[in-house]
């Protein structure tokens, strides 16, 4: 499958920020089952860009600085993408929980890309009792663990409600466990949590989903946003297998992923410092269109 | 007082060696003292505690006590916080200098190691990728730091100051109880309880030949600047504010090192480099000692929730740009899972045992540790193994293993057997103990036995070796039980003393004279500073105004009966500049009992409706507790005092009054002629402008009558000028000449504001092109308006004009001068579906 992606940030600042400092994650990264062909940042008014240094997750960041007064501030990111991915099929040989428990535990690998980081609480995903008791059931150690994975993640999916008016994206994941209710990041964040609660390398993945139209209707352009979902490490030999809460499906050819973090926190497309008074309006808008012709 | 009286006639010997046989009499096996009980240096010790005190030890106690709170005056904040953390024992520590020689090196040892281990884990993480150490134990820790991955810290090191905890168990061995890398506190405190040890015992000195502490500060500052491109640096001490429980600490070190106190609102990265906003501009700064939280430090490249960092500082550093002692990032070595490798490590990495063995550990990520741990629970401490509190110990604490219940147990090993690695095993660590004075049983002071640990800090000299405070600063336990997990963090604190067999030489921190250029106007302002104590002027001379308005009005209504009233429209002006100025409500009427009401919200409100002097002083405290590295201990003192609450009304506001006199002489006699000083002195000007054109226009206007006159005279504080210059008696024009116009009467509108032009030019400008800038040429405009006016034709709206001038130029000042506190909005850009 190849995609055209279109992501517009659009800020409205009440008055002239005279200073803007932000980190840019919105170049896809380079990850398994996926390719990017072309990629264009623009930004206007343009301000000087530079590619930043290590950053905590695993993420393409390029450093913004603005330092003309400005009052409003787009920022538009542009890729193509060919992804090929193939659905994960559970089978009673894969490796147990409590197996990948302990490899991760014992990994040599320190880098972003290796399981040791997932397996603690973050900043914005902390352990939790109650998730975590909520979550077990599905968490047996000896049970296969991409069997496990999809478990859980159906199960989120079938006993949450999708809501965009429950939660904010600061909402913590205990309230949006309590209310039941939320969007893609709360799931992700609950799911997380249970996991390693469980003891479990789990990542945060930040990207698009392709949004797929209903029957006889025409794709909603602009409708989409940027989506989150989790990656369960299950060990050297399968790696890192995304499962996807909100939808209660795997990672396949219908998500690209922007990049990974142990939280939101590490990887959110846009971040950064801006110095100024008054509000601050942002309207984004993301367009995933399979390229022509690809469908067939 | 017996006792007292009979001092000169008190053998010290046989005293001391009194208060030593019985305090080892009651069994203190393990005790310092009774495993030296013959040592002279104790006995010396405790003569000059006899020499002090006689035989009383409360008495003993008190006094080292007032002098570490002299000492720290002008760093304590007023309120809850002003006792200190540790309070400081009498007794100090005594250690020879053999022994501290074993200690020092340990300490030493350690310190390469854990900077051995940091280089690795940020450089090539060859410990992780040969198995030495798993990759959980690093990135459990929430103080690893990947984005310092890859970063060679600018002068080469990420260490350059540490503190260590030991523990001496009671047949003498020292061990390491943990380490303090990321801020480590209380070289402040250690530098105090000297110099208050020092004060109450004089003779110790000598007679122990002291090991001094002003070489390892003078070495560690040493280090820094050598670490810096530049051979002058400036290096900053970074604090998060006045509101850290340390901060009363950060400024004193801040002071004693001769660093610039700074926040992160002080300062700013441009083009990768960091700079100080100071009056003058953007200045270099070359080195931090940080003392906040690293993950607070950079917003960009940590945490960008922080309010007290300084965006791209990190950058600064990658760039080469900027010391930072100690790197962020160091912190992960903290954790206690770390200290179940270090044995280990110092085996592979240095090829040499621990010369100070580390508190036995055992890490349960590892399985064969996880069912050690297990086993052996009852003899055990179990622990979080990193800085987050796991699920399966009550509250997320150390606990002794045997004190757990059984469904406690159930609980933890449900957890562990899910999550081990957030669970560390500790033996449990048995201290010795040392003399402290307390409540023995029975009552009455004496000598008892306290658990204590030592905390020893150590810093890196300009050759990058490792130089070790002599001494440092021991917590001592409040109960007797002397096992370290109950002891926590200590109530009290003892000076350390390294004592040897020859004199030390006497060192103090100065630099030879001839190394250091003569300056006259010290160092670099920062623009917060400055903002401080411009607005500290302000405040001081508005509560002095507002005190002065009361109490004519208050005066005149209570001496009503001994005819010096004033006339009723004299009375109501009053009560407007009263009210006016925002200090209470309107008055029902100007009888006397309303009158009091108002006067006495007007000064002791705590409504915050009401800008009551009260709530003034308290903005003028606050003001001072931030800058208190730059105020005298007096004018800190006259600032904490509180509002007083003895007499009357008038008693009151009279003593009151008396203090901001002392307070403006304070600042007028004995502020050097800086910077700082012009700022203080230029606030004042601009308030006490402000209210003389608000008096003259209250009250020396066209149909002013006598007693409006005489109550401007008496506001202005010019009656005796008055009456000195006009023996004719009271009249509108030469009353308001004197009062607003007259340059030669400093109490006079034109003085203040031609001060006000004075200290303008003074300041340092940006251009080089002589133009004068906004604020200057405000200045000119209103001298030029007062020098041309005549007191007949000075009217209402003359003086709005110059009313109006006053507070533009106050603004532009600000925006000259200060920080200009812009919120930062954070940018986030992600919808969620």
């Amino acid at each position: 499958m190849i995609y055209d992606i279109r992501h517009i940030t659009r800020f409205d600042y009440g008055s002239a920020v005279r200073f803007a400092r932000c980190n840019l994650r919105l170049k896809p990264i380079f990850w398994s089952g996926q390719r990017l062909e072309e990629y264009r940042l623009s930004i206007s008014p343009s301000g000087r860009t530079a590619p930043a240094r290590a950053e905590a997750g695993l993420a393409n960041v390029v450093r913004l600085v603005i330092e003309e007064p400005v009052r409003h501030l787009v920022i538009e990111s542009a890729s193509r993408m060919v992804v090929d991915r193939l659905v994960p099929v559970p089978s009673p040989a894969d490796p147990s929980l409590a197996q990948i428990a302990a490899a991760a535990r014992a990994s040599r690998d320190p880098s972003p890309a290796g399981p040791a980081a997932y397996l603690f609480p973050s900043p914005l995903i902390p352990l939790d009792r109650a998730i975590a008791d909520w979550c077990a059931p599905d968490l047996d150690p000896d049970r296969p663990c991409l069997e496990a994975a999809i478990a859980l993640a159906r199960r989120i999916q079938r006993e949450f409600e999708f809501d965009g008016s429950a939660t904010f994206v600061d909402t913590p994941p205990h309230e949006a466990f309590a209310k039941r209710r939320g969007v893609c990041q709360d799931f992700a964040q609950i799911m997380i949590t249970g996991l390693r609660a469980a003891g479990l390398p789990a990542a945060y993945a930040s990207g698009y989903i392709r949004t797929l139209p209903p029957p006889g209707q025409p794709r909603l352009v602009g409708a989409d946003a940027t989506h989150a979902w989790v990656l369960l490490w299950c060990g050297e030999v399968l790696g890192w297998i995304g499962v996807d809460p909100t939808n209660g499906i795997w990672m396949a050819s219908d998500h690209i992923v922007m990049a990974i973090g142990r939280d939101y926190a590490e990887i959110a497309p846009i971040d950064g410092i801006v110095l100024g008074a008054g509000a601050q309006k942002m309207d984004v808008s993301v367009d995933v269109a399979p390229l022509a012709g690809a469908l067939a | 007082m017996a006792t007292r009286a009979a001092l000169p006639l008190l053998d010290a010997t046989a005293h001391a060696a009194r208060w030593i046989a019985d305090y080892c009499a009651r069994e203190h096996a393990g005790d310092v003292l009774c495993a030296q009980a013959h040592d002279p240096a104790w006995t010396a010790m405790f003569e000059e505690l006899v020499a002090v005190a006689g035989d009383d030890l409360a008495h003993a106690r008190e006094r080292v006590q007032r002098h570490a709170e002299d000492i720290g005056t002008g760093f304590r904040v007023a309120g809850d916080s002003e006792e200190r953390p540790w309070p400081v024992s009498p007794v100090p520590l005594l250690i020879g200098a053999p022994e501290w020689a074993g200690i020092a090196a340990g300490v030493r040892q350690r310190a390469d190691l854990l900077e051995t281990i940091l280089a690795d884990l940020y450089g090539e993480a060859r410990l992780v990728a040969r198995g030495l150490i798993p990759a959980a134990l690093v990135a459990g820790s929430p103080y690893f730091l990947r984005p310092m991955a890859g970063l060679l810290p600018p002068g080469g090191f990420h260490l350059r100051f540490l503190a260590v905890d030991l523990g001496r168990g009671p047949t003498g061995e020292w061990r390491v109880l943990g380490d303090q890398l990321r801020a480590p506190a209380g070289a402040g405190y250690a530098l105090e309880n000297r110099l208050a040890v020092s004060r109450a015992m004089g003779g110790l000195q000598s007679r122990l030949n002291v090991e001094r502490h002003a070489p390892f500060f003078a070495a560690f500052r040493d280090g820094l600047a050598a670490a810096c491109r530049r051979v002058e640096p400036r290096i900053g001490l970074l604090t998060p504010g006045r509101y850290d429980p340390s901060y009363a600490e950060q400024a004193h070190l801040a002071r004693y090192l001769g660093l610039l106190l700074v926040e992160g609102a002080d300062l700013a990265v441009r083009e990768d480099r960091l700079y100080v906003r100071t009056i003058g501009g953007l200045k270099r700064v070359d080195a931090l000692w940080r003392r906040t939280d690293p993950r607070m430090l950079d917003p960009l490249a940590f945490d960008t929730h922080s309010r007290i960092g300084v965006p791209g500082l990190v950058d600064a550093m990658a760039a080469h740009e900027v010391v930072v002692a100690n790197a962020p990032g160091v912190g992960v070595l903290e954790s206690r899972a770390f200290g179940a490798f270090l044995p280990q490590l110092a085996t592979r990495l240095l090829g040499e045992d621990l010369k100070l063995p580390n508190i036995a550990t055992w890490w349960c990520g590892g399985p064969k540790e996880a069912a050690h741990v297990l086993d052996e629970l009852d003899s055990l401490l179990i622990a979080p193994a990193f800085g987050s509190p796991p699920l399966g110990l009550p509250d997320g604490r150390p606990t002794l293993g045997a004190e757990l219940t059984s469904e406690q147990r159930g609980a933890l090993a449900a957890d562990m057997a899910r999550r081990p690695q957030d669970y560390v095993g500790q033996e449990i660590v048995r201290l010795s103990t040392m003399p402290a004075v307390d409540v023995q049983e029975g009552g009455g002071r004496a000598l008892v036995a306290r658990p204590f640990t030592l905390r020893v800090f150590a810093a890196r000299d300009p050759d990058g070796g490792w130089r070790v405070l002599p001494g440092g600063f021991a917590r001592i336990g409040e109960q007797a039980d002397a096992r370290a997990s109950v002891m926590g963090e200590g109530n009290w604190s003892a000076d350390v003393i390294v004592h040897g067999p020859s004199p030390v030489a006497p060192v103090s921190l100065l630099p030879p004279s001839d190394s250091i250029h003569v300056r006259r106007n010290p160092g670099t302002l920062p623009s917060r500073v400055a903002d401080n104590f411009f607005w500290l002027g302000r405040y001081l001379e508005r509560g002095e105004a507002l005190l002065a308005a009361i109490r004519v009005m208050l005066g005149n209504s209570i001496e009503a009966d001994a005819g010096a009233a004033l006339a009723p429209a004299t009375v109501g002006r009053l009560v407007g500049l009263v009210t006016g100025a925002g200090a209470g409500p309107h008055p029902a009427s100007l009888k006397r009992a309303d009158l009091v009401q108002l006067a006495r919200t007007a000064m002791e409100a705590e409504d915050p409706q009401w800008s009551s002097v009260r709530a003034i002083n308290a903005l003028a405290r606050g003001i001072g507790q931030g800058s208190r590295d730059r105020l005298s201990a007096d004018m800190v003192r006259l600032l904490d005092a509180p509002v007083p609450s003895r007499g009357g009304l008038l008693d009151r506001a009279g003593s009151l009054q008396r203090r901001y006199a002392a307070l403006s002489g304070l600042s007028a006699e004995h502020m050097g002629r800086t910077a700082a000083w012009r700022f203080h002195d230029l606030g004042r000007r601009v308030e006490r402008a402000i209210a003389i054109a608000r008096q003259v226009r209250a009250f020396g206007m066209a149909q002013a009558s006598a007693d409006d006159l005489s109550t401007l005279l008496e506001l202005a504080n010019s009656q005796i000028s008055y009456r000195q210059r006009y023996l004719t008696g009271i009249a509108r024009v030469p009353v308001v000449d004197l009062v607003a116009l007259d340059p030669n009467n400093p109490r006079s509108l034109a003085f203040q504001i031609a001060a006000v032009c004075e200290h303008l030019r003074a300041l340092p400008v940006l251009g080089d092109d002589g133009m004068d800038e906004p604020q200057q040429a405000q200045a000119a405009k209103l001298v030029a308006a007062i020098s041309t006016a005549t007191a007949g034709a000075l009217d209402e709206e003359a003086l709005d004009t110059v009313e109006r001038r006053l507070f533009r130029l106050s603004e532009l000042v600000a925006w000259r001068y200060f920080l200009h506190g812009a919120d930062p909005l954070r940018a986030t850009g992600l919808t969620l579906a």
